[in-house]
Formats: structure tokens, C-alpha cells, sequence
């Protein structure tokens, strides 16, 4: 099901990225320093400003009308510069409390005037879309979707039930036929005649015992392999994509906006755990990335939970003591009895986070990429080369190898990795 | 094989009685009720066939449904803001003190899971006793109060400070008397805000009392030498330690320090230089520390002191008055032997008595002037601050209750009405107090009787400071938030005091920046990343005894008279405090509870021990329920026969009988508080009795039988003069033919490997607590005990030997025709999974859950094991535990385990496991893993003592060491080179890889 509602995915992602491409060469012919503007926009501005709303630095809309193109570059290029000149204009501005303007002596004029455009123009809509489009139309297949187990489960239900049907239908006529033959009524002839032409093909293929034979053994496979499948599936739950408190997607950060793992999940370089980062980490961002411009100049409602889980008010940028924490969903979930230390494979052994957790920058939401099964580990461990090269750790450990096996291939097994008290105690 | 000395476990083990056999036959004593099942009426028994239609079909539904249950969601929940210094995952330790001692308390996610001495500790030096490792188990204690208490119902701090401050303020203008009464004070911070307190309150004095008094040492030294301290004892500058009935590797002052220190002259360091000291111990009850005696002697109280004034006496003192020893030769001979001894090592020489009488304590003192102990081995310029109680103070202040002239009290770290000998007369004189305010952290038996209870933080979760020894002083820094709505006491006092800092943090701060930090040039935060400041010491001056011993010698005389009153069923009652419960302050502690006494390896009770000829004589056998009798008391206890144990005497144990402890210590055992004595401004622990037999019978919970080694030669022991002549006497070392059935595995990189040295090995049982913590060993309780089904994975045996005269006792046979078995020696043998490179009982294992790593480790896969038990059964050191129930999750074993608050004390990186599994010592495979991947972050190869296995850290005297065989620097490689090691059980060549070094006795030829 995975791979479905992943064809599906890609295929309405594609199909809506085509017709934006299409409106977007219809709609952005005029603004071309306006696109530019929007790169260094956000490059340089959003940490303090934003288009519509108040950050640390006031809300640009209308600052076209405003000030004068001179009065913006000079301001822009120089602020302090431009204030210490004495410009009244620039006094005033620099009144604006709590920050003051830095200076950005690395824009060109034509830099600035193309910021000054964007900011007139404000962001294409639709282009903010495509992800959110891509979401919606993802979820509903995910949720759509009929099981495995159920779909094998009525066909299961159905043959047996027609299988019973037919069994019971002989068996009624048999007794019929005997209950008949004692009372002494002969039926043979009476209905001969008439089953012979409609069941004929039938009733000699229920006689072959060579194809009863088959069909059992058919029957005996399907049902067999079927249930050994769903036995060896028991607790491996590869796929679980539970619904998130907050929707928060991997492939925007981590995809997109290419933000380090370690930035987040600082603990996987140190610690056994990887650790969900905490709402500080998401608000040295989200302090000021608010994803208004795809919300009417509100707040994300989204990110709007993280200021509420911290009591955070985004007018006064004051926290409370209201908080509520944040209750994620563990996705990857290991039995208590394997210990895994995530710091091992990810700092000692460089294993990219991509190998366990799949393609983890694509997903919207987050699932279990991989089975997470002990046979999983144990393959793993018997391919996967030891990373010793630099850490005198392993320099007794390998020349000991050396000694024994002349030089042979040191996987992650050649050095214990397989033994039971490496993960179990 | 040189020596057939026969060892023994217990007496019924050396007279082979039936049960004994009996329950030794099976690896587990209860067999499974196979038989009944199998027997003829059971499988005669017919089944209908619809009966089993029925039965068959029930189970097939209800094992379906049982596995319909769908995955179980699990949260994950971050912190909203995470701290710096906290990454989930990754333990943090802040530095602490636990009783004087300086600790590093280990915390996972902000919650303390473990305790371990702090190297920086010139106590401790890194090592922590039994107490101490559990006392991590207080703080997630469900019996303590949740919020203070006033008038027998809940309230509010506000409340009770507007309480109290109206009634100190109503007291303070009526002008009487109020009482602030703890245990030793030792901490500046605490002691400087009842200074503020009692400037605020003028009538107020602290009186301080301690549950087991050493008041006596104290008012001897003041006696003798102007002094009014506990000395500081040097157990390591002391070649010849005579010591009568002071405990001092188990109870006595500061057991862990003088324990390091004793061991510094027994340990394979003094030994390679071909010396060892010599101890020679007189006392009432096998302590812990007779069984680590070189020559112990059973004295009875009533002989303790005259004993002394002869041995005074035989050094040349003059003493007027005293008389023999007449009822026990083998005394009065030992105390000449033990005069020519001391005589020969003045200088080095230590004598030490536990009695807490004055005038025993001033003849000690000049028998040590007489051995110029004074500036060597005894120290009175740098005294210990670790007791100070004054019982005289205390009987006053009772008296000043009853004459109503008290109106204040406050109770702060003690517990008078079930720590006082007379405990209606405390309660009566207390209901005349108007404001009565404990300190206490749960209802116990004195805060029951007061109307305010104003809960005091566990140690974990509060700022303190102290001062165990003179220049030393430690920091106690909280690990965790208060977890009750508790309170500092001393916030309490500050605030009813109305002082200008009311927070005490705040308060200890300027305190020490005004004394220690200034006087020492050390910063705050230096302070908290080493624990602990010391100054410089002073110079030991030497004191001379110079003060006519008349009256002292009459005094004695009359104790002793009265100890030995005579009389048909006339016993001397000695109480003591054993090494696990001590004074009775943490009976709750279920680790503690279930901890075997050292010697007796009794759990889960107090006991009389009696001696076994003196049972004879009284018709009492083991088990046997006694009426112990003074004129004020009584109390009825099982028997335990003691081998050692004097003639005539009975020993119980203090710190038993709690009534309002909490769940899991109170009712256990019996009160032994009230059969003190006070005689001459101290309390005695020796006091005369009757002891007559009861009805009825009961079973201790006692382990010392279970795991019977089947009369094999495991412990070995040598003397220091055999030792001398030949490093490898003692050992058995004998050719010993390998024929292999296994293939040999190469252990390439690591071989995990222990070297455990007898002779260093008190036996004191702190590594079993340490181990309980490090690996969520659970405790089973006393029934389960009874059943042999304790879970520790190490233990500590005990071994009696007998002595008859200069001989050994060699023979099997002319073991039991010993009639005197009194004159025991002992062996402390610690015992857990040696991990055999050829372990039989991997090779039993039907599913593979135990098998061997190639580091040396036997694993065991909790989640494999089916429970056959059969490696138990195979396993020849019956080091294997099964876990018969799920101890942490079954009403019926409601010891502490069973909610989820204490369940958080945990170590998150042990598996908690299941029952029907089997379970066993890992060498601490999770702290080796963490060890090795640590040195992999860092790049570096593992150093030697980078990892330290959990029983290992914590031993007071380092008798286990761990490390890696294949490296021929470590700890561990040299000390299994050293001529003493042997392997136990070497001659079943199952390759142990713990090795074991022979004790050596200082015995000297009569």
C-alpha cells in the first residue's frame, strides 16, 4: 500500500506542479525584479521583517508609497550611515522600537529595487502552493486505501463460503437421495435425465480425484503462504504513518529548505536516542518564519501550536507559563528488550539517516521506512563494513581480525556485532 | 589440592541435617508439582469429550482474541524547553553527599537513578557502603507525606508558617523553654541557621542525640584529655588493631573510611612488600568485623571492661581493684598474649572498644597513651564530627517535658519515640509540649505525636552542606526537583526566625562564601564540580594519659556485676547494629531489608543469636521462638544460632520493629530500642536479661545454606607465615589435566575478565545494593526468600572454618566430633556468574539463550529463554537466578516496585525482565558497551578504568577488579598474575574468568 499511495503522490504532485508551471509563466511575465527581489527578500529581510506583518522591524507593505526609490536605497544600503547624516525622514524612522535597522552595504541599487518590487507586488500566491496541494491530495489516498489483509480476507471469505455452499448443496442432496431410497421411491430416473445435461461437466470433474487433488492442494498453498505471511508481518509495522499533533513536514525542512538532521535531532550524533527536538530549537526559526504568505497574512496554524504549546504571544513575542507540551506519535518503535544507540551507527560508523529512516527529506509525513525487525539488523550487520579508518579504537581490534582471517571483508559481524549482548541486555 | 580444611555455610549444613539434604538435593528446593498431576488418580481422571470440545474451543477464542489487541501507541514527548546540559539518553552526575561522604549522583532525563562515591571523597575515595546505594531508593518512596501537615490534616506551607510563627511568638513572650532536637548536626549551613534561630528565640537550645550513641568516647576524651571530641582513628597507619566489640568495618563511626583504610595493610600491595597487619577482635556477637579478625574471641559484656583493665594492667598501668577473668581462661590468656603483642608494636599499635560507657572509654584511652597511639594511630587534633548526640542532654531535656517547662520542640533527622529506651514515658512528657514539629518526610512514630509536620527533602532533592571531619567539608547539591510539596527544615527555621535571607540556597552561599570558600580561595562552582573542600590538616600532637583510674575501675566492677546478675535463665543482652538496617532510619528500604546480613545472612528480620551450646543447654533449637525479658521489656524473637556468639550471651539487633516506617519496614522484626540502658550519662548496649523459650516456631528468611557448594574446596585461605615461605601457599595450584570437549575460541579484541581478592573483601554486601541498582535486580520479599528465590545476581558467602588450638581442623570427621565450635574463623566469598570460556550451562541450553561472546562475556538473552531452568541445574556455581514473577507488576510482591513513581528509579539501559525467564550476572554488559562506544566517539583506544563494573565502583576496599585480560597493563591482568590467584572449581575446567586471591590469615602460633 505504501508504494500506491506513494505512485499517487508523485503522480498528483507532478500534475499539479505542471499546471503552475503553466499560470506561473502566464502570471509572472511582469514580475521579473519582483521574483529576484523575493530570493534576497528572503535571504536578508525575514529575520526581521515581513510584508504584512510586524517582526522585530515593522511591516513593509507600503513602503513604496511611502518613501521615495532615493530615500529606500540609501536607507537599505546604510541606515546608521543615513541616520548620523541627519536626514529628518531617517531620524524618524530610527525611532521604531525594539531593533534598528542594519546596514546592507553588499546590495547593489538594482538589489534594492527589486526588493522594494517584491515587496510592492508581495508573494505569488499560488506559487507558495504546491506543497500543500500535493498534501491534501495525498492524504485522502493514504485514508482511501483498503488493506491487504482485509482485501485477502473477503476473498478468503467468499471461496470458503462458496466451497461450504457447495459442500452443503451434496450433502443435502445425498440425504435426500437416501431418505428417499429407504422410503423406497426411486429417484434416479426421476431426475437423471435433467442433472445429467445441466452438472454433467461438473460431476465428472468432482469425480476426477486428480483434479479435486489439485484444487485442495491449491487451496492448502494460498491459504498456507497467506498465513505464514501474516505471521512473519505480526508486530512489523513498516509503513505506520500515525496522524502528528502538529503537521509538521520533513520534506519542507529537510527536503526543501535542506536543514541539517543534527540541527534537530541533536542527539543522534551523541546519545542512544535521537531525541524530538525541543519547541526552543523550532522557535529559533519559527520566531519569525510564520508562513503567513500562504495564510492570508496569519500565522500558519500550525505553527500557531507550537506558540501555544509555549504560551508564546506572537503580538507581544512575550512566552507564558500556560504550556502544554507537544504529544508526538513514536513512529520507529523498538521492543524494550533491544537496546539501539543511535550515536553508534551514526557517529562511529557514519550511517547516513536515510539507510533506516528511508527517504526521510520526500516525506510529507513521516512512516516506518524500514521493518525494524531483528533479521533487518542482523543483514545489515553481516554487509556493513566496519568504519575504522582514523579511530585508534579499532587498530587492536582489526589487526587481531588481520591475524586470523588474513585480511577478509570486517563487517559489523566479524567484530561481534551479531552476538547477543550487543543489543540484548 | 593441599588443604581439606572442611568449610561450611551454616550449622546445618555441617551436621548434614535431613532438611538440609533435603532442600540441597535440587538445584531449585520446590520441586514442580509434577507428581501431582502425573500421579494415578490424575491420569486416571477421565475428560468428556464435550468437556474437552469446550475447553479446547474456550482456549482457541481467548487466544484469539488475546492477540486481536491492537499495537499499543506510544507518546513521545519532548521537552518544551530542553535544558543545555540534558541530552535524553545520556546520563549527567552531580556531585552530592550522603552522610558525610561525598557522591556523584548519576541522572537519566532529570531523575537520579544511582549513587556512587565521589574519588574526590578523602572518606570515601570513590567507594560507597550499602546505605548509600540505596539511599537512592528513599527519594521514590510512596510513604512519605505529599504535603505538610498540620493537626493531623493536610495543609499548606503558608499555614503552618502562620502556625508556627503565632505559637513561637505566643512561647516567646511566655518566656519557656523551647527545644530544637535532631541527630549529629554536622553541617555549618544548618548549624548557623539554629544559631539565627535561637538569636531570634532565645530560649531555645538544640539538643542532639544520636540513635546509637558515642558518648562515651566523647566524655572519655574530655575526661582524659580535656578533649571533647571523636577522635579520627588511622586504621592505616596501624600494624596491630585490637579492637573489643567496636564494629568498625561494619557500624562503628565511619565504617567505609576506617574499612579503606584497614585494607590498605591486608591488600596484595601490602602483601607483595611481605606485610600485613594483625587484628585481633574480642567481642559478644560474630560482627563483621570478628569475622575479618586475624583472632577472634567471644568476651561477654560483663567481661568487656575488666578485660581492658587486665590488658591495662599486663602493659604495665596501674590499676588497683581489678580481678581475673574466672569464668573464661581462654580470655585472660589472649589478653596476656595480646599485651605481649601490643607491647612489641608501640607506635603501631590500635586499641578500640565499641562499649559507649565513660569508664570503659578512659581505660582504652590509657591503654593507647601507654602504646603512644596518640599522634600515630589516633588523631584528637583532627577530630570526626560524624556523632556528637549527647544522652545526657536528651534524658534532661525529657525531664524538662515533664516538669512542663518546655513549650517549643522541634524534631529535625530523629525519631525519640521509637529511637528513646522509654518510649511511654517520651510520649507522655511530649503531650505536656504545647507546639510539637517534626521534620520528619513521612508520619513516622515521633511526627505522629506532633501537630505540625513539616516534611524535609530527601538529600537528593535539597542544597546542604557538611562537615564530617574536621577541614573537610562537602557540598549537598539537589539532582532533582522536590518531588513532594517538601521543605528545607533549615527554610523553616530561617523563616520562623524572621532572619534577612529566608532562602536557604541563598543562605548556604553566603555562608560559605564568608568561611570555607574565602579560607580556601575556591569558587562556588568549583565547589559543586569537585563536591567537597578540604583545608589543610593540623599536626596530630600526642596526648599522654595521666589520670588516676580508682573510680573508673570501681565503676566498671559494678557494671559488670550487674550485667552478670546470675539467675537460671540470666542471659547478657548485647544490642547491636547490623550492617544493613544500622539505626533503624531506613528500615523502608526494601533493598536494605533484603541485603543478608554479613554474617548470619538473615533478611527481612532481627534475630536473638545465641550460642549453640548455650541453646543446647536451654533446649532451644534454630527457629525456636524466645522470650528475651528485662525487668522493663520483653520481647519474643526466633533463634538463630550463631557460631562464634559468646556463652551465655544474646545479641539482637537494633533497628527493627518500626511501627510507622512505611509500607515495606514497618512490622518487620521487633523493636530491641527499649532494652538500653541509661547508666552513667550514656546509654548501654549491654544490659542483663532473661531469656526463656516460647511457643511456636518461626522460619527466618535466611540465605546463607541456599546454593550449597556440595562440600566442594572453593574458598581457600593460607597464613601470612606459609605465605611468606611461599607466595603460592594456599592456592591448591596442582597439575590439573585439560581435555577439552570445546572448540577453543580466540577472544581477539577484549576479554572481560575479574580478579576478586579474599583478603581484601570485608563482606560488608555494598556491591549487592550497588548491583540491585545498576541492573533493576528486583526484591522478592521474605516468604520468597524462605523459598531460596532471591534474585541478587552477586552474593556474598559466608564460610566458618573451625580452629581448635595451633591446629587446623583438617578432617572431615573430626569436624563433627567437635564439641567446640565457638572458635570459628570466617571467609567472605563473593560469588556472581564467573563466565565461564567453557560454561556448562551454555551447553544445556535447548534454545541458545545463553551463549558465548567473543569478549568472554556468557550472555543471556532475556527474550530467548524459555525457562527450562536446566542451567541453573548445570551451572556448578549456582550463580543462575530464576525470575519466578513479575516482581514489579504483581500485587502480591508489593515491596516497592509496584507503581510507576518508583518504578522511575530504574536504569533506563537494563532490561527490567520478565518472569519465567532466567537471569544472571552480565559483568555490567551495558556499562562495558557504554564504555567502549564512548572511546569510539572519541577516537581513542579504551583505557584500563574507563569502565568499571557496578559492584567493582562502589567496594569500600577495591577487592574486585575488572578490566580487559588481553591487555597486559591493565588492573586486572596484574592482579591475576599474582601468586595468590586461584580458580574456583579450577579442576572442572569450565575456564572461569574471575579469578580469585587466597585470603591470608596474620595468625600467629601459640
Amino acid at each position: 500500500m505504501r508504494s500506491i499511495s506513494l505512485f499517487f503522490r508523485s503522480v498528483t504532485k507532478s500534475l499539479v506542479l505542471v499546471t503552475l508551471l503553466c499560470s506561473m509563466a502566464v502570471s509572472s511575465a511582469n514580475a521579473q525584479d519582483a521574483a529576484a527581489g523575493a530570493a534576497i527578500f528572503k535571504q536578508k529581510c525575514t529575520a526581521c521583517h515581513g510584508i504584512d506583518k510586524a517582526v522585530v522591524g515593522p511591516a513593509l507593505k507600503g513602503i513604496d508609497t511611502k518613501y521615495d526609490e532615493a530615500w529606500l536605497l540609501k536607507w537599505i544600503k546604510n541606515a546608521p550611515a543615513f541616520i548620523a547624516s541627519g536626514d529628518a525622514k531617517a531620524v524618524k524612522a530610527a525611532e521604531y522600537s525594539p531593533a534598528m535597522m542594519s546596514a546592507f552595504p553588499e546590495l547593489s541599487d538594482d538589489d534594492i529595487k527589486n526588493i522594494v518590487a517584491y515587496v510592492k507586488v508581495g508573494d505569488v500566491k499560488p506559487a507558495a502552493d504546491p506543497n500543500a496541494a500535493a498534501g491534501a491530495a495525498g492524504a485522502p489516498a493514504d485514508k482511501g486505501g483498503v488493506s491487504n489483509f482485509m482485501l485477502f480476507g473477503l476473498l478468503a471469505v467468499i471461496i470458503i463460503a462458496f466451497l461450504v455452499i457447495l459442500v452443503l448443496n451434496r450433502v443435502i442432496t445425498t440425504l435426500e437421495r437416501v431418505m428417499l431410497q429407504k422410503k423406497g421411491i426411486a429417484v434416479e430416473e426421476e431426475d437423471g435425465a435433467e442433472t445429467k445435461d445441466r452438472f454433467e461437466g461438473l460431476k465428472k470433474l468432482s469425480k476426477n480425484k486428480k483434479f479435486i487433488l489439485f484444487i485442495v492442494i491449491l487451496c492448502v498453498i494460498f491459504l498456507g503462504s497467506a498465513g505464514w505471511k501474516g505471521m512473519w508481518e505480526t508486530g512489523v509495522h513498516t509503513g505506520y504513518q500515525p496522524v502528528q499533533p502538529i503537521k509538521f513536514s520533513h520534506q519542507l525542512h529537510a527536503g526543501v529548505n535542506k536543514i541539517d538532521c543534527q540541527y534537530c535531532h541533536s542527539g543522534a550524533f551523541t546519545s542512544k536516542n535521537a531525541s524530538i527536538p525541543s519547541l526552543n530549537v523550532c522557535m529559533n526559526c519559527h520566531n519569525y518564519v510564520t508562513a503567513s504568505e500562504k495564510y492570508d497574512g496569519k500565522t500558519s496554524p500550525e505553527i500557531m501550536k507550537i506558540y501555544n504549546a509555549l504560551d508564546y504571544n506572537e503580538e507581544t513575542k512575550v512566552y507564558g507559563n500556560d504550556t502544554k507540551p507537544v504529544e508526538w506519535i513514536r513512529i520507529h518503535n523498538l521492543p524494550d528488550l533491544a537496546y539501539f544507540n543511535h550515536s553508534q551507527h551514526v557517529s562511529v560508523a557514519g550511517i547516513e539517516c536515510q539507510n533506516c529512516h528511508g527517504p526521510i527529506q520526500t516525506m510529507e509525513e513521516v512512516y516506518q521506512y524500514s521493518p525494524l525487525t531483528m533479521k533487518w539488523c542482523i543483514n545489515c550487520h553481516k554487509q556493513t563494513e566496519v568504519n575504522h579508518k582514523d579511530n585508534p579504537y579499532y587498530d587492536k581490534l582489526i589487526a587481531a581480525h588481520d591475524k586470523l582471517k588474513k585480511g577478509g571483508k570486517v563487517t559489523a559481524a566479524v567484530l561481534g556485532g551479531l552476538e547477543c549482548a550487543k543489543c540484548h541486555y | 589440592m593441599e588443604s581439606n580444611k572442611k568449610y561450611w555455610k551454616g550449622l546445618e549444613e555441617l551436621q548434614n541435617t535431613k532438611d538440609f539434604v533435603e532442600k540441597n538435593k535440587n538445584e531449585f528446593a520446590e520441586p514442580l508439582p509434577m507428581e501431582e498431576v502425573l500421579n494415578e488418580a490424575g491420569l486416571s481422571t477421565v475428560t468428556p469429550r464435550r468437556d474437552f470440545l469446550k475447553a479446547l474451543g474456550f482456549g482457541l477464542g481467548a487466544v484469539t482474541l488475546a492477540a486481536c489487541q491492537t499495537t499499543p501507541v506510544h507518546k513521545s514527548i519532548p521537552y518544551l524547553v530542553k535544558p543545555e546540559e540534558i541530552v535524553p539518553g545520556i546520563p549527567n552526575y552531580y556531585t552530592s553527599t550522603f552522610n558525610g561522604h561525598s557522591v556523584l549522583v548519576k541522572t537519566r532525563e532529570g531523575r537520579p537513578i544511582k549513587i556512587e562515591g565521589n574519588p574526590n571523597c578523602i572518606l570515601s575515595k570513590g567507594s560507597l557502603d550499602a546505605k548509600g546505594q540505596a539511599s537512592v531508593l528513599d527519594l521514590y518512596d510512596v510513604s512519605k507525606l505529599k504535603n505538610p501537615v498540620l493537626n493531623d490534616s493536610e495543609s499548606s506551607w503558608a499555614k503552618i508558617d502562620e502556625y508556627v510563627k503565632a505559637e513561637l511568638a505566643k512561647i516567646k513572650a511566655g518566656g519557656k523553654k523551647i527545644r530544637i532536637v535532631s541527630s549529629t548536626v554536622n553541617s555549618p549551613s544548618t548549624k548557623a541557621a539554629i544559631a539565627d534561630f535561637t538569636a531570634q528565640y532565645p530560649n531555645t537550645k538544640h539538643v542532639q542525640v544520636d540513635a546509637v550513641s558515642y558518648t562515651g568516647i566523647i566524655k572519655a576524651n574530655e575526661n582524659s584529655f580535656g578533649k571533647v571530641v571523636l577522635p579520627k582513628y588511622r586504621f592505616d597507619r596501624a600494624d596491630l588493631i585490637v579492637s573489643f566489640g567496636a564494629d568498625f568495618l561494619g557500624t562503628w563511626i565511619s565504617p567505609v573510611e576506617f574499612s579503606r583504610q584497614y585494607t590498605s595493610k591486608r591488600n596484595n600491595t601490602a602483601l607483595q612488600g611481605k606485610k600485613m597487619s594483625r587484628h585481633i577482635q574480642f567481642e559478644t556477637g560474630m560482627s563483621l568485623t570478628g569475622t575479618n579478625a586475624d583472632a577472634r574471641l567471644p568476651l561477654k559484656p560483663s567481661e568487656e571492661g575488666i578485660a581492658l583493665l587486665n590488658l591495662y594492667a599486663a602493659l604495665g598501668g596501674a590499676v588497683i581493684g581489678t580481678k581475673p577473668l574466672a569464668n573464661n581462661p581462654n580470655a585472660e590468656k589472649a589478653i596476656a598474649l595480646t599485651a605481649k603483642e601490643l607491647a612489641a608494636a608501640k607506635g603501631r599499635a590500635l586499641v578500640i572498644s565499641g562499649s559507649n560507657d565513660v569508664s570503659t572509654q578512659i581505660v582504652v584511652n590509657a591503654i593507647n597513651s601507654i602504646l603512644g597511639s596518640y599522634g600515630t594511630t589516633i588523631d584528637l587534633d583532627n577530630p570526626s564530627y560524624q556523632y556528637a548526640g549527647n544522652d545526657a542532654e536528651f534524658a534532661e531535656f525529657v525531664n524538662e517535658m515533664n516538669r512542663s517547662e518546655v513549650d517549643a520542640v522541634f524534631f529535625l533527622n530523629t525519631n525519640p519515640a521509637y529511637e528513646f529506651n522509654d518510649t511511654k514515658a517520651f510520649t507522655n512528657a511530649l503531650s505536656k509540649v504545647k507546639l510539637r514539629v517534626s521534620f520528619a518526610d513521612r508520619k513516622d512514630e515521633t511526627a505522629s505525636l506532633c501537630q505540625v509536620i513539616a516534611p524535609n527533602h530527601h538529600y537528593l532533592e535539597s542544597w546542604g552542606d557538611s562537615n564530617p571531619v574536621e577541614g573537610y567539608y562537602t557540598i549537598v547539591q539537589p539532582a532533582i526537583n522536590p518531588v513532594n510539596n517538601s521543605r528545607n527544615a533549615e527554610q523553616g527555621l530561617l523563616i520562623w526566625s524572621e532572619g534577612a535571607v529566608t532562602d536557604y540556597y541563598q543562605y548556604i552561599q553566603n555562608n560559605w562564601a564568608k568561611t570555607v570558600l574565602a579560607q580556601s580561595a575556591t569558587s562556588w562552582k568549583d565547589l559543586l564540580q569537585k563536591g567537597s573542600v578540604s583545608l589543610p590538616e593540623r599536626s596530630a600532637g600526642t596526648y599522654t594519659f595521666s589520670r588516676e583510674l580508682d573510680s573508673v575501675v570501681q565503676t566498671i566492677l559494678a557494671e559488670s556485676n550487674t550485667l552478670a546478675k546470675g539467675g537460671d535463665n540470666a542471659v547478657e543482652l548485647h544490642i547491636y547494629q547490623n550492617v544493613s538496617i544500622g539505626d533503624g532510619k531506613s528500615a523502608n528500604n526494601p533493598w536494605l531489608q533484603e541485603l543478608p546480613d554479613p554474617v548470619s545472612k538473615v533478611t527481612w528480620d532481627n534475630y536473638a543469636a545465641i550460642n549453640a551450646k548455650f541453646a543446647e543447654k536451654l533446649g532451644i533449637a534454630e527457629n525456636d521462638l524466645v522470650e528475651i525479658k528485662t525487668d522493663k521489656y520483653t520481647i519474643t524473637l526466633p533463634v538463630l544460632i550463631q557460631p562464634g556468639q559468646a556463652y551465655g550471651t544474646v545479641s539482637v539487633a537494633l533497628g527493627y520493629g518500626r511501627t510507622k516506617a512505611g509500607k515495606a519496614g514497618s512490622e518487620v522484626g521487633k523493636n530491641a530500642y527499649p532494652f538500653l540502658r541509661l547508666v552513667n550519662a550514656t546509654f548501654h548496649t549491654a544490659t542483663a536479661a532473661s531469656l526463656s523459650k516460647a511457643s511456636g516456631t518461626y522460619e527466618l528468611a535466611q540465605t546463607q545454606t541456599h546454593h550449597s557448594i556440595e562440600g566442594r574446596n572453593i574458598v581457600r585461605e593460607t597464613t601470612l607465615k606459609d605465605y611468606l615461605k611461599d607466595p603460592n601457599s594456599g592456592t591448591g595450584h596442582a597439575h590439573v589435566n585439560h581435555y577439552d570437549l570445546w572448540n577453543e575460541y580466540e577472544q581477539p579484541g577484549h576479554s572481560w575478565v575479574m580478579a576478586i581478592d579474599l583478603n581484601a573483601c570485608t563482606g560488608c554486601g555494598a556491591c549487592i545494593v550497588a548491583c540491585n541498582a545498576e541492573n533493576n535486580i528486583p526484591v522478592v520479599g521474605r516468604e520468597e526468600v524462605r523459598r531460596r528465590r532471591e534474585m541478587h545476581w552477586i552474593r556474598i558467602d559466608r564460610y566458618y572454618t573451625v580452629n581448635e588450638g595451633g591446629n587446623k581442623v583438617t578432617e572431615e570427621k573430626e569436624v563433627e566430633k567437635l564439641e567446640n565450635i565457638d572458635n570459628v574463623s570466617v571467609i567472605h566469598q563473593p560469588m556472581m556468574c564467573q563466565h565461564c570460556d567453557h560454561a556448562p550451562c551454555e551447553t544445556v541450553c535447548p534454545v541458545l539463550a545463553t551463549v558465548h561472546s567473543s569478549e568472554g562475556l556468557n550472555q543471556m538473552a532475556y527474550n530467548r529463554c524459555i525457562g527450562t531452568r536446566y542451567c541453573a541445574n548445570n551451572c556448578p556455581y549456582k550463580v543462575r537466578r530464576f525470575n519466578w514473577f513479575n516482581y514489579w507488576n504483581d500485587s502480591r510482591f508489593d515491596n516497592y516496585m509496584n507503581n510507576e513513581f518508583t518504578q522511575l528509579v530504574l536504569n533506563p539501559d537494563v532490561t527490567s525482565r520478565s518472569r519465567g525467564v532466567m537471569e544472571k550476572c552480565s559483568m555490567c554488559v551495558q556499562r562495558i558497551q557504554a564504555g567502549k562506544l564512548q572511546a569510539k566517539l572519541e577516537k581513542r583506544t579504551l583505557k584500563d578504568g574507563d569502565i568499571k563494573v557496578a559492584c567493582q565502583q562502589t567496594c569500600p576496599t577495591n577487592a574486585i577488579i575488572f578490566g580487559d585480560g588481553n591487555d597486559p597493563e591493565s588492573e586486572v591482568s596484574k592482579a591475576l598474575k599474582s601468586e595468590r590467584t586461584y580458580y574456583v572449581l579450577e579442576e572442572l575446567n569450565v575456564k572461569p574468568g574471575v579469578g580469585y586471591q587466597t585470603k591470608v590469615r596474620n595468625t600467629v602460633e601459640v
